[in-house]
């Protein structure tokens, strides 16, 4: 009988202690999660002597996070003794990774996320997982277009991170096109004869990096452009649900052409394995010639390689489908606050520091890539080659992933969609008709009418 | 017999009850998700029947190469690295000179971590930088250098070898115990016989290190199902659309798109897989094992 009881007192401590990690949470202090709910001046106080020692989170994808970021964190945490520890994460893996976190309510304190006024909706599902930053002092200076980007029914949830007047295109080496006597291509025809010239001089034409998983995505989207200038009303015709994706002529011949520029090697033997934080250094080293960049890529390739002054780097749009619209997007990095972070006080002080034009300053000057950062009060430092390629087109098209419903949430897939066709597991239809499937299944989850 | 020596049922309530509600409970309930609509686009549930299965086993999708990638990886690392252990585990009980720095060799890479382990190796396995193809064509053998990781041909068989790599010096580990449990009289007796080397491991060996064996079979399989670290590290399921797609890499992604309902469904079809390989298979290979 002894046993019997004091098996029975070992179950109930047992089960007791078990029991009693889980009720942890209810009995700790309530704190707040936005710092417009800490109003009473008390809270305020308690949070300020507290700060000492706070770390923010924040998970970002790699190439987000620029070490002049780094660094202006560091003077941050001198100013406030708060400590900003960026979790960075290899890009082919970001989406899925923060979805996830997102999704088990388990996010840093900040988040990095792409912008897109229907994708934070409908993907990151901001009005729940992120903090309204509407009332911030910095919130009326991101610039309308981009902020729009960033807002649900007016309410602004992201900071931007990147300078987005910045578009991809391709970017060349000027010395290799200057010593091969090298035209900027007008059509797709044009482009071959100068890739021919190229590879015949010995110089693979283009770097192009599979491996990353978003990078070899943007030859679709991007000369997508080209879609609307051919068949105007298209992108409403997308976004109603009223045509699909299959069967568009101009996305067609984008995806048959890429299979033509692998089949005809000018993008080399290493595509697949490439990864785009090699670009600058490959394209300085004058293995190649071209790669798809933004226009900050000058100052990349400079900084590799001295010789190749920031200048000698020129940009003209990608001319599959023969495309000649300029394709800008003002969608791109952003910074989030997550709804449940107990630091998103903390987290508003970082993101108002940022903000601060003297840091905007910084920024800009200590990124190659970056030229005019989406702030009204921040510098512009256009040079003259980026300021003739943009004075070049005079046709402006929105991306498809931007201008598009349901695209951009799918890059991932898209990507892997274009590699499996690359390497020949799929057809150029296939890879149209498996893009209107997915975004008819999130349509479909999001109650979009359009899809019933 | 005195029963009063033998336990009382009740004794295991509580561990049942912990159980239940901690693994069978949790289960159950995603089993029950997996017939709804369930994803991260809508707060509203509805019942669908089996439409998330449908789309699981219809031809459209991916998810029959990725079943089938699973039960081919699941397959392939088992019966491989039970081989290699089980070589290398008479190998290393034999009286052979630094027998502890031999097994610690074989055993040191099922230490590491996968992860690391998956970076190193995609390091090393990269066509144009990488270790392996930079030693191929500097002996001459530039023929030899492959795109390990990012041709198709290759990419499946790659993951595997890693994997194989990795995981044979614990099932060395484990069957080199088997091995020597068994008593030295048994070959001793043998001996006396006149059997040769092979006469003993075929007539003494195996017969006694099959629970050893059935147990390493146990783990290798469970193993090869839930595979994930590897993988993603690796490869991430690339390149192209699935090449080395396995279950646990899917169920990831579509968490990671909100799609959970699809997720659920998938992993309920491993849990079946799980529950019907893992009853079979044990009770196929305890059933003619030989007591000592």
């Amino acid at each position: 009988m002894k046993l019997k009881k004091l098996a029975v007192m070992s179950l109930a401590l047992a089960a007791a202690l078990s029991f009693s990690g889980c009720s942890k949470e209810e009995n700790a202090p309530q704190k707040s999660t936005a710092a417009g709910e800490s109003t009473s001046g008390e809270a305020k106080t308690s949070a300020a002597s507290e700060k000492g020692g706070v770390t923010l989170s924040f998970m970002a994808s790699q190439d987000w996070i620029q070490d002049a970021e780094i660094e202006l964190s560091k003077k941050f945490t001198q100013e406030t003794g708060i400590k900003v520890d960026y979790q960075i994460i290899p890009s082919d893996q970001y989406v899925n990774l923060l979805m996830t976190k997102l999704n088990t309510g388990e996010c840093t304190d900040i988040f990095g996320a792409q912008s897109g006024k229907f994708d934070i909706k409908a993907q990151i599902n901001v009005e729940k997982n992120a903090v309204d930053l509407t009332k911030t002092s910095w919130g009326s200076q991101v610039e309308p277009l981009v902020a729009d980007q960033l807002s649900v029914d007016g309410k602004l949830y992201g900071q931007p991170i990147q300078d987005v007047s910045s578009v991809w295109a391709i970017g060349y080496n000027k010395q290799i096109f200057k010593k091969l006597n090298l035209e900027i291509p007008k059509d797709y025809e044009s482009f071959q004869k100068v890739c021919d010239t190229i590879k015949a001089a010995g110089i693979t034409p283009i770097y192009e990096c599979v491996s990353d998983g978003w990078h070899h995505t943007l030859w679709l989207p991007e000369a997508g452009v080209e879609a609307e200038t051919a068949e105007p009303g298209i992108v409403d015709k997308w976004n109603s649900n009223q045509a699909p994706f299959k069967g568009n002529a101009t996305l067609m011949t984008i995806l048959d052409q890429i299979n033509d520029m692998v089949a005809k090697g000018y993008w080399g033997e290493d595509y697949m394995s490439n990864t785009y934080a090699d670009s600058a250094k490959n394209i300085a080293s004058g293995k190649y010639a071209m790669t798809v960049a933004n226009q900050g890529f000058g100052v990349e390739v400079n900084k590799v390689n001295s010789e190749i002054a920031v200048d000698d780097i020129g940009y003209f749009v990608i001319p599959l489908a023969d495309n000649q619209t300029l394709n800008v997007n003002p969608a791109g990095p952003a910074r989030f606050i997550f709804s449940g972070s107990k630091h998103a006080a903390e987290a508003q002080q970082y993101l108002e520091f940022l903000a601060k034009e003297e840091n905007l300053k910084y920024l800009t000057e200590n990124v190659g890539k970056f030229n005019k950062l989406p702030f009204n009060n921040a510098p512009s430092m256009y040079t003259d080659t980026i300021q003739d390629f943009y004075n070049r087109y005079d046709k402006k098209g929105t991306v498809i992933q931007t201008a598009v419903k349901y695209v951009n949430p799918q890059w991932s897939e898209m990507g892997a969609n274009l590699s499996a066709m690359i390497v020949g597991e799929m057809t150029p239809e296939e890879v149209l008709a498996s893009i209107d499937e997915v975004r008819a299944q999130q349509a479909k989850a999001a109650g979009d009418p359009d899809w019933k | 017999m005195n029963r009063k020596k033998i336990y009382p049922t009740w004794f295991a309530a509580g561990a049942l009850l912990l159980y239940s509600v901690l693994f069978v409970l949790p289960g159950v309930i995603g089993i029950g998700y997996s017939f709804t609509d369930w994803s991260s686009y809508s707060d509203q549930l509805k019942f669908v029947g089996l439409e998330n299965f449908k789309t699981v086993f219809s031809a459209d999708g991916n998810y029959l190469k990725i079943m089938k990638n699973t039960l081919v990886f699941t397959l392939g690392t088992t019966v491989i690295k039970n081989i290699l252990g089980l070589a290398l585990a008479v190998l290393l009980t034999k009286s052979i000179r630094f027998l502890n720095f031999h097994r610690g060799v074989m055993f040191m890479p099922s230490v590491l971590s996968t992860l690391i382990l998956g970076m190193i190796f995609t390091s090393i396995l990269n066509p144009s930088t990488g270790l392996l193809n930079t030693f191929f064509k500097g002996i001459g053998l530039g023929g030899f250098a492959k795109p390990w990781l990012t041709s198709p041909a290759y990419a499946f068989k790659s993951v595997m070898a890693v994997d194989i790599w990795r995981g044979t010096g614990y099932i060395m580990t484990i069957l080199i115990a088997g091995i020597l449990s068994i008593s030295s009289d048994y070959y001793e007796a043998c001996s006396i016989d006149g059997a040769s080397g092979w006469q003993k491991f075929r007539f003494i060996t195996m017969p006694l290190l099959l629970p050893t064996l059935a147990t390493t079979t146990v783990l290798n399989v469970i193993y090869g199902l839930k595979v994930f670290d590897m993988i993603y590290a690796l490869t991430n399921g690339g390149p192209g659309k699935a090449t080395t797609e396995v279950l646990y890499t899917a169920v990831f992604k579509k968490f990671g798109t909100g799609q959970y309902a699809i997720g659920t469904a998938l992993s309920s079809v491993m849990f079946l897989f799980m529950v019907f390989i893992g009853f079979f298979m044990i009770r196929m290979m305890t059933k003619d094992e030989v007591q000592e």
